[in-house]
């Protein structure tokens, strides 16, 4: 935090922008950036001022600096009055106070307004979220998507809803719709290949292996799915024990290479963990 | 042909003003647009049928990767006779007459008051004040074809068709200064009238067109014909074969 | 977003294109494109090209930015752009009206008055 006592006020401002637009939370950098450089200078910035004051808005509700968070949902509010965004500010900061009636209430005041107003409708769902009432989380969030069929973000929310609650064939099913959107992202495939797995049974295996086989084909350096492919190779190899076909051999082979390339990866990073050794531990003998 | 000498106060008085004029009217009603573009009031229908029009088309492009039965459990609630969602959800048939539709017609009336509208007006008063004199020569040659048009108000039989008057050089600008506002305005700039045609004939997923009954069965159509091809079949013998060629 | 992703097996798989760079590569080749058909109007005006020396000249400096693309992309061009050919083409009109505009305005301001 030191480093940033020497830059003037406009550097600040461009780094705040590219943490606003790269996604970057650094809430405590944040606030107390603009308490001791910016907000001096705070009128210079023309229109962008607001866009900035809405970062920082919720850099201090994740501070706790509520009174000082109102403060400026007051001067957007001056600004741009019966606004529906700042509505969802003031509702952010009843959420964040933990008054979660009253934020509803504002929500529900939004979404009358303005029916097709999906950012507050998954508030809504975050904030019963943050109550801990998955469930009732959970059946909000279904209805929102029988709206809004194509929200990616919506629909990786539920998968993970539903994995806490353990659900995993619903979850699943929401992962590949993530997949559906984002063919090519090694991730997807690895989360689609994670919950099968841990669905367990001989089919799910099968697909659990396609899906790692696929995300390493995109991304060779994914390791969890080289775990999880190693995993799963010796699963179906201990189910095909009996049977002793092609498929015990391909699933045995798949598990060696796995393994092997763990191990080369090992080498590269110079680890110190003997995950080689753990991993031989877990594997079964031929 | 000998170079004719012209006045250099129509250079300070015509030609730059033109190009002046030409430019500051774009932008101005690139701003304008922007102010007239009202809030149009979606309904929430018109959202969920547009998104279910992307999720469908997603299904259709990407229901390779997804095992069979996914697949077909997705196309199913879609397509089905009975409780499929393309066959299920009834519409009201928009009229697609502009008389009778407010909406549209604001829109296309917008749309011609600051595109067309401007250009018209503008050039028939450059034509009215800036007539019966040359304003410049163009640096190609032209046919004698092109003389009425471009040489309104000067009524000389022997005068190279390169020479025009003010009102062509204007033309000339507003086809010239389109590429320019991409320039100076950034993508998505009102003062293009191209990009309006290319606007129109692309599908935004925000506003359906008014018939979604049409677009329902173009949809339902398209994903009943599609075949499922399990791409994934063969990745674990890919996998290894890329493995043996890389590592060898 | 999704990310770049080429990968060439034994039959010859689809390769995905991040849609955002693909837009992001078409507006600077655009900026680029507009930017050299004012230059290149202006010289020509300033030379006092006539005619078809000047559309030559404006082909000319097509090929030329044509050229500096792909000296500034090097031998890997196709983690940037899809195909050469549309790079050399695309926007060929649009440009030229602006060439012609400039060609003409230079061209007035020098010679003719």
């Amino acid at each position: 935090m030191d480093s940033y006592d020497d830059l003037s006020h406009s550097e600040v401002n461009d780094l705040l922008r590219k943490w606003r637009e790269n996604n970057e939370r650094k809430s405590s950098d944040v606030v107390a950036l603009w308490m001791n450089v910016l907000q001096a200078h705070s009128n210079k910035y023309g229109n962008e001022k607001y866009v900035l004051l809405e970062q920082i808005i919720y850099a201090m509700l994740d501070c706790h600096l509520y009174g000082l968070a109102k403060g400026l949902i007051y001067i957007l509010s001056l600004e741009f009055p019966r606004s529906l965004r700042v509505m969802r500010y003031k509702a952010a900061a009843l959420e964040a106070e933990e008054k979660y009636d009253e934020a509803l209430n504002v929500l529900d005041g939004i979404i009358n307004a303005d029916e097709t107003n999906a950012p507050a409708r998954k508030r809504r769902v975050a904030v019963l979220k943050a109550q801990g009432l998955i469930h009732e989380a959970i059946k909000e969030l279904v209805d929102y998507l029988k709206k809004f069929m194509s929200d990616a973000e919506a629909w990786q929310e539920l998968c993970e809803l539903y994995l806490q609650v353990q659900e995993y064939s619903r979850a699943a099913f929401c992962a590949e719709e993530l997949l559906l959107h984002q063919p090519h992202n090694h991730l997807m495939h690895q989360r689609l290949a994670d919950i099968r797995y841990t669905m367990g049974g001989i089919d799910n295996m099968e697909l659990a292996k396609t899906y790692y086989c696929q995300s390493l084909k995109l991304n060779p350096d994914n390791v969890r799915a080289l775990l999880g492919l190693f995993l799963v190779a010796n699963n179906l190899v201990g189910h095909y024990k009996s049977s002793g076909s092609s498929k015990r051999k391909e699933a045995w082979k798949l598990s060696q290479w796995a393994q092997s390339r763990v191990t080369a990866k090992q080498r590269e990073a110079k680890a110190k963990l003997g995950l080689t050794d753990m991993m031989l531990s877990l594997s079964l003998a031929e | 042909m000998t170079e004719l000498l012209l006045d250099p106060n129509i250079r300070v008085w015509v030609f730059l003003p033109i190009v002046i004029i030409t430019f500051l009217v774009g932008i101005v009603r690139h701003y304008i647009s922007i102010i007239l573009s009202s809030q149009k009031k979606i309904e929430l229908l018109q959202v969920q049928d547009s998104q279910v029009m992307i999720r469908a088309r997603l299904l259709r492009e990407n229901g390779k990767y997804l095992p069979r039965q996914s697949f077909a459990m997705r196309r199913y609630w879609f397509n089905n006779e009975d409780t499929g969602y393309f066959k299920v959800q009834k519409r009201a048939a928009a009229s697609q007459n502009p008389m009778t539709d407010p909406g549209m017609m604001t829109d296309m009336l917008k749309g011609n008051v600051t595109n067309v509208l401007p250009m018209i007006v503008i050039g028939g008063w450059i034509n009215w004040m800036f007539s019966g004199f040359l304003t410049t020569k163009v640096p190609f040659p032209l046919t004698l074809r092109f003389k009425p048009m471009l040489q309104r108000g000067v009524e000389l039989a022997y005068l190279d068709a390169s020479w025009v008057s003010s009102a062509s050089w204007y033309f000339l600008n507003v086809f010239g200064l389109r590429t320019i506002y991409t320039l100076v305005l950034g993508e998505n700039n009102a003062a293009d009238q191209s990009k309006v045609m290319q606007e129109q004939m692309s599908g935004a997923a925000m506003a359906m067109p008014p018939d979604p009954k049409a677009a329902f069965k173009a949809e339902w159509e398209a994903l009943e014909i599609t075949e499922h091809r399990w791409s994934l079949a063969n990745v674990e013998s890919d996998l290894l074969a890329t493995d043996s060629s890389n590592s060898l | 977003m999704s990310a770049i992703v080429k990968s060439k097996d034994n039959k010859p798989e689809p390769i995905a294109y991040s849609d955002a760079a693909l837009r992001n590569n078409a507006a600077v080749v655009e900026y680029c494109r507009t930017s050299m058909a004012a230059l290149s109007g202006s010289t020509a005006g300033v030379l006092g090209l006539t005619g078809l020396y000047g559309f030559a000249f404006y082909v000319f400096a097509v090929v030329i930015l044509w050229l500096m693309f792909m000296i500034k992309a090097g031998s890997n061009w196709n983690k940037y752009y899809k195909s050469r050919q549309s790079l050399l083409t695309s926007g060929f009109f649009g440009a030229l009206f602006t060439y012609v505009l400039f060609w003409t305005f230079i061209y007035g301001m020098v010679h003719v008055y």
